[in-house]
């Protein structure tokens, strides 16, 4: 059972994609800030990171980058989550050393199934 | 939905942020730009941080609430520098929008801004929020220029393309960095003021000197995990501010760094280009003279 870390801040979003994850089988740990979300990540080493870009305490760009600069983490794949403008998130995602981007709001058909498609890449 | 015979004062009544606490402001704060193109959201200590760094002035700066059920509508604050105000913060609630919330936010801080002394209202725009910029437009608010927000992730940077010419790298820190922000440009947006600067701390300062004798200086803060508010020495060439970007990510190569309100039509913004950042967002700054 493939461990996703979801850090996201807005709690109607974090509530449906951990739903959605968890009916698709997956093992999901929800995180609600950057910091939290670095622990999270740090301590259980996860097959994939969910993050959204705007969060309250350390800007979701900074913690991808933490992320990247520890040598064990450097294969997982992040996924950047946002609202932001799409070319924006890509280019933004890109830089950053992301491996993809999921727009908001959840497509709740289709979210898991992206998920599933990332980690098989 | 509001028709246009009620005015804003029919759904609101006004609170001063100081009647609430760090957190507290956070989450309303949070709560209304949910939806916003770039949220940025905040948490309780962020959010003091925001205070302190901008001048934000709590007594003038408002909560407003739901007439009826006192569920607060929306936010604002209000920056105040001697006889300039600045708006920021501005949110509506979006279960609680299309009662006029927003006009009656701005009613309030440019009310409080006639009554005290302040000639000059400034406030910056997400570009592309075009019901939040038709609203200053009505309210008198004119275009000044627009803004790039940029940042640049933590990398090595290309050793082929680092200055050879470096002959000294002097740094700086806290006060010792004053004397160089005396000599910066006159203009900067109010998060990039040297008094924003100067309140935001933590501020690292090079001074670098090139084969050719010319000498150039950068000021920015160091966070914890980022590099922000980057200044540098004007009338300097190109190479040099080349040069300055360069000796400050050698020098910090695991930070990610973020610049705002870079007016995007400014010759640093190359400069930036060339070491690597990429733009973010764009705002729009807009005055109000009293």
């Amino acid at each position: 059972m493939s461990l996703i870390v979801v850090i996201e801040d807005n709690e109607h979003s974090a509530r449906l994609a951990s739903k959605l994850l968890r009916r698709a089988e997956f093992k999901v740990i929800l995180a609600e800030d950057g910091e939290t979300g670095l622990t999270a990540v740090f301590e259980n080493h996860p097959d994939l990171v969910l993050i959204d870009l705007g969060l309250p305490d350390i800007d979701g760009q900074t913690v991808i980058a933490l992320i990247r600069q520890q040598e064990e983490l450097a294969s997982v794949p992040i996924i950047a989550f946002t609202a932001w403008p799409q070319e924006t998130a890509e280019n933004m995602a890109q830089a950053y050393g992301c491996d993809g981007v999921i727009t908001k709001p959840i497509e709740a058909r289709e979210f898991a199934n992206q998920i599933a498609m990332f980690l098989e890449q | 939905m509001a028709s246009k015979n009620v005015k804003p004062e029919d759904f609101h009544i006004a609170v001063p942020t100081n009647e609430y606490t760090d957190d507290g402001l956070a989450e309303i704060y949070n709560s209304a730009r949910v939806d916003y193109i770039v949220p940025m959201p905040m948490n309780g200590k962020r959010m003091r941080q925001y205070i302190d760094a901008y001048n934000i002035n709590l007594g003038a700066s408002v909560v407003s609430l739901d007439i009826e059920d006192h569920v607060p509508t929306g936010i604002i604050m209000l920056g105040v520098r001697g006889d300039r105000s600045w708006i920021t913060r501005l949110g509506v609630i979006p279960v609680k929008r299309r009662r006029k919330t927003g006009q009656f936010l701005m009613n309030r801080m440019i009310e409080y801004s006639q009554t005290n002394n302040i000639r000059t209202i400034q406030l910056e725009v997400i570009k592309g929020n075009d019901p939040a910029k038709a609203l200053f437009e009505k309210l008198g608010f004119e275009y000044i220029q627009e803004l790039l927000v940029i940042r640049r992730p933590p990398s090595k940077l290309d050793e082929s393309k680092i200055n050879p010419d470096v002959i000294e790298v002097a740094e700086y820190e806290n006060e010792g960095v004053y004397p160089f922000l005396d000599e910066r440009e006159k203009y900067a947006s109010w998060v990039e003021e040297t008094q924003s600067l100067k309140n935001a701390g933590s501020l690292k300062g090079l001074q670098v000197t090139l084969k050719s004798g010319e000498m150039g200086w950068i000021v920015f803060q160091r966070s914890p995990f980022q590099l922000q508010h980057v200044v540098l020495q004007p009338d300097i060439s190109h190479e040099m501010r080349v040069t300055l970007l360069q000796q400050m990510h050698i020098k910090y190569p695991l930070q990610d760094t973020k610049v705002e309100n870079i007016p995007a039509h400014h010759p640093v913004w190359d400069a930036f280009c060339e070491v690597g950042y990429l733009e973010t967002f764009r705002r729009i700054e807009m005055y109000l003279h009293l």
